[in-house]
């Protein structure tokens, strides 16, 4: 082996680093800096605080307040104490819909949890995750089962579910046929695709407005029509069901756009070759769609639908706008919830409430991640 | 060939069929009408009188009424300041803290596309160890906050080391951005709450500063996220190519990277631009009579006017037609920003 | 300038992709770093420019110790595969981006620009964006803008790679004539055999992180230092038949011949090159073997025979006429033959 020996050379003393050297290599830790500590300061340390304030009572006293701790009080309150048809709603006897509602839950929990054990593939922390998602789905369809019962109303999470589920339903079916629309050999594409996007952009608070105004039964552009179906002296806005269907439509009309561009864009990008293949081969749209392009497209429909519901799940401005959160808590999400707490300057239930929606959004975005997202996306790689 | 034939089968692969296209472009009218109609009804009603609007519905200026400037003289000569320094509120702080959440956040994300971080868990731990004893101590036992805050850096840095020493776990890159990212998951009000009391404190609620350095950190996560995406497709011999021609980090972020990411930074900076200017929850919470933001002065309406529609109309019109102006101008952009985000996840 | 690697290794993790690598190249060298790709080449390029950390050893540009010292502060340029010019610059603020960046005046700055641009002919492009330009074009703008400010070395990651054949041939020549004229060190590292002996006043050949000859292209080419060398330089390449040595006679299942080595009762491999060998009529020559296939390059064919358990190929002339399974002799010049160590691989004699 030919090796040279530079042992022999000596080096110059090596130089001095200048201050901006010194910048330069630590440039790195510097530019993320100030995000860490932003968040730090204005969401994690917020998040511990809040969480001592779900603990406690607050009270206004001569020249600031006053914190007492008062352990889990403010969650009892609400879960089983005088709060309850608040976030739980109120329990009605439970009718044929409750039963197909935990029925269909129960089977699909079969089928997940028969589904991982024969994948060969059952770890410690897996169980676990999954037990936690069980949990919250059962005890959402019990809620939803006895919400829906015979002398049964809504509380504030069968509502924001409703939202969500409901809400995220509409507007990826609406979206994606859109997008199909959208995708076919049309003129004006880039027209349409400008416009369709629009309401995307408009200010919520502007929307729930602009809804209020679409849907009065007596002066709303459709007036006519109420008056001819005999409903001109009803107001949608005292039933329940009809109030939160127009905050449902609300909240669609805006979020819609977001669903149809992401999932144009992505069947723009589907692969062309595939599709003229299968036009050679005699396939009809509707085989197209179900073999190339829903499997091209679908990693990144499960990713929209989760940003969607992360979303979906701090819906305040549309219910508080249009119907003030009711008839009564009719249309009341749980972000809504915890602001009139705060405004009746009960601190401790508000963040009690914010809690509440924070684990229930995040076991519901994680598990969905977990066991729809990810396997969609494995799939396709 | 049969009529039928001919209606239902497309002439070439490119092609749609005549009944076909027929139902596609029934399609895209229809959903146009419904997406522009809601627009045209608070046009036409900021152009009514209030007789237009009690007697029932009425369609076409012109034809059916004649249109009446009366709700803007209203909004922009009697109100005046009122409405003026809501929309100046709203402009100042979407401008600003989008600005500083395109800067903070794109620096985040290019440090963590470039250079490896290994945090060790330990320090996180005992981080927020710290600071859940800091604000029992605050809020529990009345201890000044800056002198909790003191003590904890201090108790932080004595045992940092130490801790590091029992736990040697630590995390990487992709936790560091998932933990910026999962920020977005987590709901406003969680943290409206406590920030309330901290502005509170420092004396700084119902001011521009208190909503800008709120909404800057709100936004951080989607601009880390967007921008990170961006980052990771520019090559990385440019910068090493202008590091050895002797420019420093800040030289090469501010002179190759940034410009080389506008697209990117267009798209990502119009989107938080929307998100700020139409955020609302926030808002509520932390502006009152000085800071307060268009939103809140809109639905503010709710309370003080009833269904004053006309003047309603007027605001409304006035906090979406710069958006949609922006939106009709740089669409493209933002398109493609909201595509990378949901592909790469 | 004279550059120093002094055991120099580098590990990402717990591979080691650099093992105490030690090489001097003299002031205004041109020196090749070759070898197939993973065996280490370009980290030790990179490792010279800065870009990448040292795990251990120095290294040294003239007289300074620049182990530790940030890339910007290093003086060197370098050409990347990619040519890595800034998309959104035009040609002219490509090249002037080295002065830009250090504060240069302004009228210095288009002076050096301009000369170097004429230098490398691209004086007509300086208004162009690198997109407007062929590949030939970018790859003088990323000469230029390493030229510009006269570093102390030029660094080279395979900057002929991305053209076409007929540009690469023309483009190696005018690197030659340019690195002569300048006379600045240059590392530069590739792939491609013919590159590495057109160009370099000594090539470093690089296996497995491991430095395995460097020397002039000639001593590399005649004396291969090891197997591996030898089967790397040369194509086609040459050719090896396992046997032992007794007396200094080589003694194999094709045939047995005379060697200069006096050595023996050991296991080597004797190692032809195909243009050292002749074919004769069977019989004839040191081997006997059989025609498997005959290829007709142009201006010779190349011949390959089975010969016992080995295939030798031999440069024949190009009307050489013999047909598959024919048998044959192959007779060389007994000095041509190399003779390298079995179990170590290392060259005998």
């Amino acid at each position: 082996m030919a090796v040279t020996s530079a042992a022999h050379v000596t080096a110059a003393p090596p130089e001095r680093e200048s201050l901006n050297d010194w910048l330069d290599r630590q440039a790195g830790r510097l530019f993320i800096l100030p995000a860490v500590i932003l968040i730090l300061g204005f969401s994690i340390f917020p998040l511990i605080a809040s969480a001592y304030l779900a603990l406690s009572r607050f009270k206004l006293a001569p020249g600031g307040y006053t914190l007492t701790f008062i352990g889990w009080f403010n969650f009892k309150k609400m879960l089983t104490g005088s709060q309850q048809f608040h976030l739980l709603g109120t329990f009605g006897a439970i009718t044929l819909l409750g039963w197909v509602i935990m029925l269909a839950t129960v089977a699909l929990v079969v089928w997940g949890v028969v589904r991982y054990a024969r994948s060969g593939r059952v770890t410690v922390v897996g169980s676990i995750g999954r037990l936690i998602t069980i949990a919250t789905a059962l005890a959402l369809s019990v809620l939803f089962a006895v919400n829906l019962g015979e002398g049964g109303q809504l509380g504030t999470i069968a509502t924001t579910m409703f939202y969500v589920a409901g809400g995220v339903a509409v507007q990826f079916a609406l979206g994606l046929g859109l997008a199909l629309l959208c995708a076919k050999p049309i003129r004006g594409r880039s027209f349409f695709r400008v416009l369709f996007f629009v309401p995307l952009m408009v200010t919520p608070v502007g929307i729930a407005y602009t809804f209020r105004m679409l849907a009065d039964t007596a002066v709303g552009p459709f007036a006519p029509l109420w008056h001819w179906l005999g409903y001109a002296q009803t107001s949608w806005s005292a039933d329940a069901w009809t109030a939160r269907f127009v905050v449902l439509i609300g909240d669609s009309w805006q979020w819609i756009p977001f669903i149809f561009i992401v999932l144009l864009a992505a069947i723009e990008s589907q692969p062309r070759d595939e599709v003229e293949a299968a036009q050679l081969d005699g396939a009809s749209g509707w085989q197209i769609f179900r073999d190339i392009t829903w499997p091209s497209i679908a990693p990144v429909a499960a990713t929209v639908v989760l940003i969607r519901a992360i979303e979906a799940f701090k819906i305040i401005d549309l219910p508080n706008v249009l119907t003030n959160g009711g008839p009564g808590i009719a249309t009341e999400s749980l972000t809504l919830h915890a602001f009139i707490e705060w405004r009746a300057l009960n601190l401790g239930g508000s963040a009690a409430v914010a809690y509440i929606l924070l684990f229930l959004s995040t076991i519901a975005c994680v598990s969905f991640f977990n066991f729809v997202v990810k396997p969609m996306r494995e799939a396709r790689a | 060939m049969s009529v039928l034939k001919r209606l239902t089968e497309p002439k070439s692969l490119d092609s749609m069929s005549p009944l076909g296209a027929v139902l596609v472009y029934g399609g895209l009218i229809l959903w146009s009408m419904v997406v522009l109609f809601p627009l045209y009804w608070i046009a036409i009603t900021s152009l009514k009188l209030p007789i237009h609007v009690s007697a029932g519905p009425v369609y076409l200026p012109f034809v059916d009424f004649l249109p009446d400037l009366h709700a803007w003289r209203y909004i922009f000569v009697d109100l005046g300041n009122d409405t003026l320094r809501p929309y100046l509120n709203s402009i100042v702080v979407a401008l600003v803290s989008t600005a500083l959440a395109m800067l903070i956040g794109s620096m985040a994300a290019y440090s963590l596309s470039r250079l490896e971080f290994a945090p060790r868990l330990a320090s996180i731990l005992l981080f927020l160890l710290l600071g859940a004893v800091m604000i029992v101590a605050v809020a529990g036992f009345g201890v000044p906050w800056w002198i909790a805050a003191v003590v904890a850096l201090a108790l932080f840095l004595l045992l940092a080391r130490a801790a590091g020493r029992t736990m040697r776990a630590s995390l990487g890159n992709g936790d560091i951005l998932f933990w910026i990212i999962s920020q977005r998951i987590l709901p406003p009000v969680v943290a409206a709450l406590p920030i309330y009391v901290m502005f509170q404190t420092v004396g700084l609620l119902d001011t521009r500063t208190a909503l800008i350095a709120t909404y800057t950190t709100v936004n951080l996560p989607i601009v880390v996220w967007l921008m990170y995406d961006f980052f990771v497709t520019i090559p990385k011999d440019l910068e090493e190519s202008a590091s050895l021609d002797g420019a420093s980090r800040f030289a090469i972020f501010f002179g190759i990277v940034l410009p080389l990411a506008r697209p990117g930074l267009v798209a990502t900076g119009l989107l938080v631009l929307i998100l700020a200017w139409n955020e609302y929850l926030l808002a509520l919470f932390l502006s009152s009579a000085n800071a307060q933001t268009m939103p809140v002065l809109v639905a503010a309406q709710n309370a003080t006017r009833g269904p004053q529609w006309w003047y309603m109309s007027v605001l409304i019109l006035l906090m979406i037609l710069p958006v949609i102006f922006l939106t009709l101008l740089l669409q493209r952009f933002i398109a493609k920003g909201m595509l990378l985000g949901a592909v790469k996840g | 300038m004279t550059i120093i690697l002094d055991q120099t290794s580098k590990s990402f993790g717990s591979v080691e992709v650099l093992r105490a690598l030690s090489l001097e190249v003299k002031p205004g060298e041109f020196l090749v770093l070759l070898g197939a790709s993973g065996s280490g080449k370009t980290t030790a390029l990179r490792m010279i420019a800065g870009l990448e950390s040292v795990t251990s050893g120095r290294i040294l540009i003239g007289s300074r110790d620049v182990t530790h010292v940030l890339p910007k502060n290093r003086d060197v340029a370098m050409v990347f595969q990619s040519y890595a010019l800034y998309p959104h610059k035009t040609v002219f603020e490509n090249i002037a981006y080295p002065l830009t960046v250090r504060k240069r005046p302004k009228a210095e700055i288009e002076k050096s620009v301009r000369d170097v641009a004429q230098q490398v002919q691209l004086d007509h492009l300086l208004e162009r964006y690198p997109r407007q330009l062929s590949g030939g074009q970018r790859q003088r703008v990323a000469l230029a803008r390493a030229i510009v400010r006269r570093p102390s070395a030029f660094l080279m990651d395979e900057p002929l790679s991305n053209l076409d054949a007929k540009l690469r041939g023309h483009m190696r020549a005018e690197l030659k004539h340019m690195q002569h004229e300048l006379g600045i060190t240059t590392i530069y590292v590739t792939h491609d055999q013919i590159e590495a002996m057109t160009l370099a006043h000594r090539v470093a050949i690089l296996e497995r992180g491991v430095l395995q000859q460097l020397d002039t292209p000639a001593n590399i080419y005649n004396r291969p230092a090891n197997l591996f060398v030898a089967g790397f330089i040369g194509s086609p390449p040459m050719n090896v038949l396992e046997g032992s040595l007794a007396d200094g006679r080589f003694d194999c299942s094709a045939g047995s011949f005379g060697t200069a080595s006096r050595a023996s009762g050991r296991a080597v491999v004797a190692g032809l090159r195909p243009e050292d060998g002749r074919l004769a009529p069977p019989g004839q020559g040191q081997l006997a073997g059989e025609i498997y296939a005959s290829e007709l390059i142009g201006d010779h064919t190349l011949v390959t025979c089975r010969c016992g358990g080995a295939t030798v190929t031999v440069k024949a002339d190009k009307d050489f006429a013999g047909s598959i399974g024919q048998p044959i002799g192959i007779g060389f010049e007994e000095r041509a033959v190399h003779l390298f160590d079995k179990a170590s691989g290392e060259r005998l004699q």
